[in-house]
């Protein structure tokens, strides 16, 4: 009888020690994120005297402050900069693996491997020779100088992952088409891009968020606030805004509000898409 | 051997259709992270700045001064550390959360908002994470100081980013807190695909969790582990955002990491060929671990 009821005690208790465990990582992931949306919107003196409460006072002009003071601009040029790179990369990565996946040509192997090795280099190892070569192009400070390495480094992933779906389209489909007398580029168009749709859209949430968050190109090949991207915004945000911290986290809670948005949009095709690639 | 054959086959002609196919990803490849890769090493071998015009010729004199700066010892132990406590977290720990979430302990609705809670630290900016957690850690005003105040620990209060023995160890912290959960996500996908049969063959067994944890969902997931430890171990080498939000290497250096330390030397010291003899130590560290993971994954 005894030995019976230990059992379901030492379960529940288990189960109890779980929950609690569970509960206080989600709060500990969760709260910074509420915490800085909540003082976002108090005075610095609402803040010092009560960081945890809600604002007495809501005052949504910090945001409106933030939005003018330059937020705005980054966020644009943000957009414009991660947009441009999903685009190229996409383009690039799908007619690598299309061509790896099925076509037939010398150096196959070592091609592959080659784009795939990419992956391992950080980007410290290219920064300096990019930041001349970017300087003597002309490169420097424009938005280029941050969509064509970010392209460059998000290849090898990309490819990785649409080849890897690619291999599940049958190539019964390419042939039947060839016999039609359809040319590769008709084939790759008509029939290959339709049917990658949806690695596509998860691919591109991943390259699209990498771009968004990245930071050492951000702060090396661009200078100018009229080119400058929200990680680094942020930056000189924080370094003007030291005394006046509402405005200053409303500007953060600014600059992660569009991530966080398509985050709760698309909270499946995410956690699909960024755990696609580890499990092939 | 399949390339062997794909050799003997392919004409000239298919060839060149092939390689038209992937030149504009190889072209970006190669003008953006292979070139400049070599490039840097040829610089590490000159003393230069980046206005000057004549470059000293000083062979690998850059890098006996690497080897005798004493920011490079903790650089590269920094670096190490980091490695260490993420591979215990980000492997260890998140394997086990992935197990307990996959193992329908809590009800689906609960399962889903936990991890969806632990996952969402990963999807924000690395820059937004320091700055947030640099206020969080403020001394006597962050909210990490007036927790351990309310509850009677105020002793234990601290500048933990202002303190040569603490700004690393919380640095590191913000990056568990940031990865574990995306990490962790990983993990479920893979436990996901682990014949469900065997749990309960050996439920019926009645084997505790644990011992299923040993003997089934480890093995199973073996080759994911493998694929984040190597992941979470270059992470680590290339460590340089979030080190250079919240410490900037300092105070006094302390919390140097080796990109960190080569960021300094080219953009706030000027002396390029230094830096360069830093970055070509990473590369060569990166690609070591990069051969020892395409080894690793031949053996098995």
């Amino acid at each position: 009888m005894a030995a019976a009821r230990s059992i379901p005690v030492l379960a529940v208790l288990n189960r109890v020690l779980l929950w609690a465990v569970f509960l206080t990582l989600a709060v500990v992931c969760v709260y910074p994120m509420v915490w800085l949306f909540l003082n976002a919107f108090k005075t610095t003196n609402d803040m010092f005297a009560a960081t945890w409460g809600l604002p007495k006072v809501w005052h949504w002009e910090n945001f409106s402050t933030a939005w003018n003071y330059g937020i705005s601009r980054y966020l644009l040029n943000s957009l414009i900069v991660t947009t441009a790179t999903v685009v190229i990369e996409l383009a690039l990565a799908t007619m690598a693996a299309y061509a790896l996946v099925v076509l037939n040509f010398r150096a196959k192997a070592a091609i592959y491997t080659l784009i795939l090795g990419g992956a391992i280099l950080p980007p410290e190892v290219s920064l300096i020779p990019l930041f001349r070569v970017m300087a003597e192009t002309g490169l420097y400070n424009t938005y280029f100088a941050l969509i064509l390495p970010n392209v460059a480094f998000g290849l090898p992933f990309t490819t990785f992952l649409i080849r890897a779906y690619m291999t599940g389209i049958p190539g019964e489909l390419r042939e039947a088409a060839l016999m039609d007398g359809a040319g590769e580029a008709r084939i790759f168009a008509e029939v290959y891009l339709p049917l990658c749709r949806p690695i596509l859209a998860s691919a591109g949430l991943i390259s699209a968020m990498r771009v968004w968050n990245e930071f050492i190109f951000a702060l090396t090949f661009v200078e100018s606030d009229s080119v400058k991207t929200v990680t680094i915004g942020v930056m000189s945000f924080a370094v003007a805004l030291r005394a006046d911290w509402g405005v200053l986290m409303a500007g953060l809670a600014l600059s992660i509000l569009p991530i966080l948005a398509t985050f709760l949009v698309m909270q499946r095709q995410f956690v699909g898409g960024l755990t696609s690639g580890a499990v092939k | 051997m399949t390339d062997r054959s794909d050799h003997n086959r392919a004409t000239w002609r298919q060839s060149l259709q092939g390689w038209l196919w992937v030149a504009p990803a190889l072209l970006f490849l190669v003008i953006f992270v292979y070139g400049p890769a070599l490039t840097n090493i040829r610089f590490s071998m000159f003393s230069f700045s980046a206005m000057s015009l004549d470059w000293d010729f000083v062979g690998f004199d850059n890098y006996l001064r690497l080897w005798n700066d004493p920011k490079f010892m903790t650089a590269l132990t920094n670096n190490a550390i980091y490695a260490v406590i993420s591979v215990s977290c980000q492997v260890g720990i998140a394997l086990v959360l992935a197990a307990v979430l996959e193992a329908r302990i809590f009800p689906d609705f609960s399962a889903n908002l936990f991890r969806t809670a632990l996952f969402l630290p990963s999807i924000l900016p690395v820059v937004v994470v320091g700055l947030v957690w640099q206020l969080l850690l403020t001394p006597t005003t962050g909210l990490i100081d007036q927790i351990l105040w309310e509850t009677g620990l105020a002793s234990w209060s601290k500048a933990w980013l202002g303190e040569p023995d603490t700004a690393i160890f919380a640095v590191i912290f913000v990056s568990q807190w940031q990865w574990t959960g995306y990490i962790m996500a990983l993990f479920m996908v893979a436990i996901r695909a682990v014949p469900r049969d065997l749990y309960e063959a050996m439920e019926i067994d009645g084997a505790s969790g644990i011992q299923q944890f040993w003997h089934i969902t480890v093995p199973g997931v073996r080759e994911t582990i493998l694929i984040v430890t190597i992941i979470t171990i270059l992470g680590s080498l290339k460590v340089f955002d979030i080190v250079w939000v919240m410490t900037a290497g300092g105070p006094n250096h302390s919390s140097e990491v080796l990109g960190t330390m080569m960021y300094r030397a080219a953009f706030r010291d000027d002396m390029i060929g230094y830096s360069s003899t830093i970055a070509t130590v990473i590369f060569f560290i990166a690609l070591t671990i990069g051969l020892v993971q395409i080894k690793l994954q031949k053996d098995r």
